[in-house]
């Protein structure tokens, strides 16, 4: 097809050129005749551009070589949009339009095709395995090239508007203005490109680099853009044919400041919240990072919810999502260590060497009487006095609840880190199945325990009654905190239906030690127990998975009544969905009888439920009062 | 050393060569491009679909995992959850936030933990049981949902084109 036009195109013009010559004879008189016929103008203009494109396809041959399917196509959708604002260009400067104008934006047009393929090429080297030395030798001649050109003919566009005032050529210098940057950005590009593939390890902050690479460019191009309309809207008309590649510049650069924000945010979340992984808790969980399916060697930040993932695939998804990529656990409410925290948990020193040694640890910690108790105590130093009754509930500075509980995990995960000691055992058959961590016991936060609404002291009651405006905060506080424990609770229980849902059979989940149900039953409350919960501690770290998912299970039975009418919609619902669809991909080790067990749970009498439950309250106050013992069986 | 996402892209296809699961097969079209694959989909036993080998075709983005890639079905196909022209419509293949059935949870959402592997199970299981709720192919969704003798019929069909054998 492009021959047959070639070909004809040329057979045109010879004759064209020998009929010319034919009736004039000689050179001059035959270069006047075909010049003042229309006719003969028409062919050689054609002929002149079949030439531009040959030439055009003999260098994309020297530079390029053969082209992809994707980069013709992009090339192709391109073109026409420049072509159409070309011929809008044309409407502005209708005055000066002839063949000159015409040859010099002929020439723009074929220096921006030549752009995009490099553009294109520069950003293809990502995904090629391997690229030879012909590759860099052509992509570094077309952009020093390319380069050289842009600068030769804006500053031609310069001189020219300097000595004969604002032209067309204003454009011109306009247009490989913002060329020049475009042969800047890629050159950064593939200077970085180039320089991660010489070497065998990722380069981590390549991403960084190109990010605010591409915040400059970007704001250079939208400066010049600005610059230029008002330019153009002063001396000619509103130029209409830059304002689709502005509003592209302009989205590109919004969306470049906001990956920068993100980006910051994340990495400085990272820093600083989420502590390294140790090299034991490497080893623990199956040492791949699920987001590159490589092995994590160094860098690489764990979670508050326990996951781990290399620090530069983390930032990169952080900077769409902020989220857990496996668990999809929300890290911005997961807030800095601040002072309301911390001091209560301070209050619980007995907590202290537990968390991190003791396997209930992995377990959210709460005390029947109302306060929550944070597992998470161990990692501040300076322990004050054990204060179990503190009001940490009605605490009026503290955010959410969801914060906390975060906070509780992430606390627990440094102290581990601190002191070296690995993470509570039940931890790392979650970690070893990714798709399974979602429902393991790192991703249920701590339940908070319903406040007590019976016992106030005067103080607190004298300081909600009455109609002045401290009173009405003060009761404003108390109703936001019930919907926080609300609101946490519904949470939960979307967690809970999730490890129900995958529970294996309770039969196995009585622990080894009878003697420790029989005792625990009878316990009024967890205070009560202490005494009683010996064996129970000592049964502990014999626990084994299903007993952990067990005894979240019996937590999830009191909640579900407190917020039935809260709770019970269309996420609680979904949560069923959710778990085949994560299922799908889940190893084959997934407990076959999975099933039978949700089903079993469900079918078991609220009885059994709370004897549960109170037998482990009771455990957890026992943990609380012996933190040696504990910390010494698990080590 | 390549980019993340051909790194990335490589594991998996290595992981699904050698350890390819029940029904499925999928790899890239030609090994100078890893983010164009093929894949050859299985009907589920037991369902409408039972003997068929459905070809799709999954485009990956430069930034692949932490964007999901796109599907689309090559041969005819008739289902609910699949447009005319091909393109699969789960929630596993939509990115967080962008909602275009403005029904599915976040947490159904593309996540790089997810795989080629993942997401061709989840069309497996789509296959198997149509989301009618959500409405690729809303023709198709009112006919498996009110006339299922005659969805099967048609399916028996598309399952007969793909093997080849005259309808």
């Amino acid at each position: 097809m492009q021959l047959l036009i070639s070909s004809v195109c040329m057979a045109l013009t010879s004759a064209v050129i020998g009929n010319a010559y034919y009736q004039k004879q000689q050179f001059y008189p035959a270069v006047v005749y075909i010049t003042k016929s229309n006719a003969s103008m028409a062919v050689i203009y054609i002929q002149f551009f079949v030439i531009v494109f040959m030439f055009g396809k003999l260098l994309r041959k020297i530079f390029l070589g053969t082209l992809r399917a994707a980069e013709f196509e992009h090339l192709l959708e391109r073109f026409w949009y420049a072509l159409t604002e070309t011929c809008l260009a044309f409407t502005v400067f209708r005055d000066d339009f002839n063949p000159r104008f015409v040859a010099l934006f002929t020439v723009l047009l074929f220096l921006k095709s030549f752009h995009w393929l490099a553009e294109e090429r520069v950003d293809f080297m990502e995904r090629s395995p391997v690229l030879g030395w012909l590759f860099h030798i052509r992509v570094g001649s077309l952009l020093t090239m390319l380069g050289i050109l842009d600068y030769v003919l804006l500053m031609h566009a310069y001189n020219s508007t300097l000595v004969r005032g604002p032209t067309v050529q204003l454009v011109f210098g306009f247009e490989y203005a913002i060329l020049l940057t475009v042969i800047a950005s890629t050159a950064i590009k593939y200077v970085l490109h180039a320089a991660e593939m010489r070497t065998d390890t990722p380069w981590e902050n390549k991403a960084v680099f190109l990010l605010y690479t591409e915040l400059v460019i970007g704001l250079i191009k939208v400066v010049l853009y600005l610059l230029f309309v008002v330019i153009m809207a002063k001396i000619y008309a509103l130029p209409m044919f830059v304002f689709r590649p502005m509003f592209f510049t302009i989205r590109n650069f919004r969306k470049a400041l906001n990956d920068v924000i993100m980006s910051r945010r994340a990495i400085r979340n990272m820093n600083t919240l989420y502590p390294d992984a140790t090299p034991e808790e490497l080893r623990q969980s199956d040492n791949i990072c699920i987001i590159c399916r490589e092995d994590m060697v160094n860098h690489s930040k764990k979670l508050p919810c326990g996951h781990i993932f290399h620090t530069t695939c983390l930032r990169s998804w952080f900077q769409r999502q902020q989220t857990c990529p496996t668990c999809r656990l929300n890290i911005l409410r997961t807030p800095t260590i601040n002072s309301t925290v911390i001091p209560r948990a301070a209050e619980e020193p007995a907590n202290a060497a537990a968390a991190g040694a003791a396997p209930a640890g992995v377990q959210p910690a709460a005390g029947a009487d109302g306060t929550v108790i944070n597992p998470a105590a161990a990692g501040a130093p300076d322990a004050g006095q054990p204060h179990p009754n503190g009001p940490a509930i009605r605490n009026p500075a503290v955010p959410n609840f969801a914060d906390i509980l975060a906070e509780a995990n992430n606390l627990r995960n440094e102290m581990s880190n601190r002191a070296g000691i690995p993470p509570p055992p039940m931890i790392s058959p979650f970690m070893m199945q990714p798709p399974f961590g979602y429902f393991g016991p790192p991703l249920v936060p701590p339940p908070p325990m319903p406040q007590d609404l019976n016992t106030f002291s005067e103080d607190e009651l004298r300081a909600m009654e009455g109609n002045l405006r401290t009173h009405i905060e003060e009761r404003i506080k108390m109703l936001r905190n019930i919907s926080i424990m609300v609101d946490s609770a519904n949470i939960l229980m979307q967690q809970y239906q999730g490890i129900i849902a995958r529970l294996p059979p309770p039969m196995q989940v009585v622990p080894p030690n009878p003697d420790a149900t029989a005792v625990a039953a009878p316990a009024p409350s967890g205070a009560a127990g202490a005494a009683a919960a010996d064996p129970v501690s000592a049964s502990a770290p014999v626990c084994d998975k299903p007993s952990t998912s067990r005894a979240a299970t019996t937590e999830a039975k009191p909640h579900e009544g407190q917020v039935n009418s809260v709770a019970i919609s269309s996420p609680v619902a979904n949560a069923s969905e959710k778990v085949t669809i994560e299922d799908l991909g889940a190893e084959e080790d997934l407990n076959p009888s999975t099933d039978a067990g949700s089903v079993d749970v469900d079918s078991e009498d609220s009885s059994e439920l709370s004897e549960l439950r109170k037998r482990r309250l009771k455990f957890l106050e026992e943990r609380n009062k012996s933190p040696t013992a504990t910390s010494d069986k698990s080590d | 050393m390549a980019g993340s996402a051909l790194r990335r892209l490589m594991a998996e296809y290595k992981q699904l060569t050698l350890d390819p699961p029940e029904g499925i097969a999928a790899g890239p079209i030609s090994e100078d491009n890893f983010f164009e694959w093929e894949a050859l989909i299985a009907g589920p036993e037991g369902t409408c679909f039972e003997g068929g080998v459905f070809p799709a075709r999954l485009v990956f983005p430069p930034d692949y995992p932490l964007s999901p890639p796109k599907m689309k079905f090559t041969c005819d196909m008739f289902h609910p959850n699949i447009f005319a022209d091909g393109r699969v419509c789960i929630s596993i293949l939509h990115a967080p936030g962008d909602d275009p059935m403005g029904y599915e949870l976040s947490a159904e959402r593309w996540s790089p933990v997810q795989s080629v592997e993942k997401i061709l199970l989840s069309v497996v299981s789509m296959l198997a049981e149509p989301n009618d709720e959500s409405g690729a192919n809303v023709d198709a969704a009112i006919m498996w949902r009110e006339r299922r003798d005659e969805f099967n019929r048609i399916a028996q069909r598309l399952v007969r084109k793909t093997l080849g054998l005259s309808a």
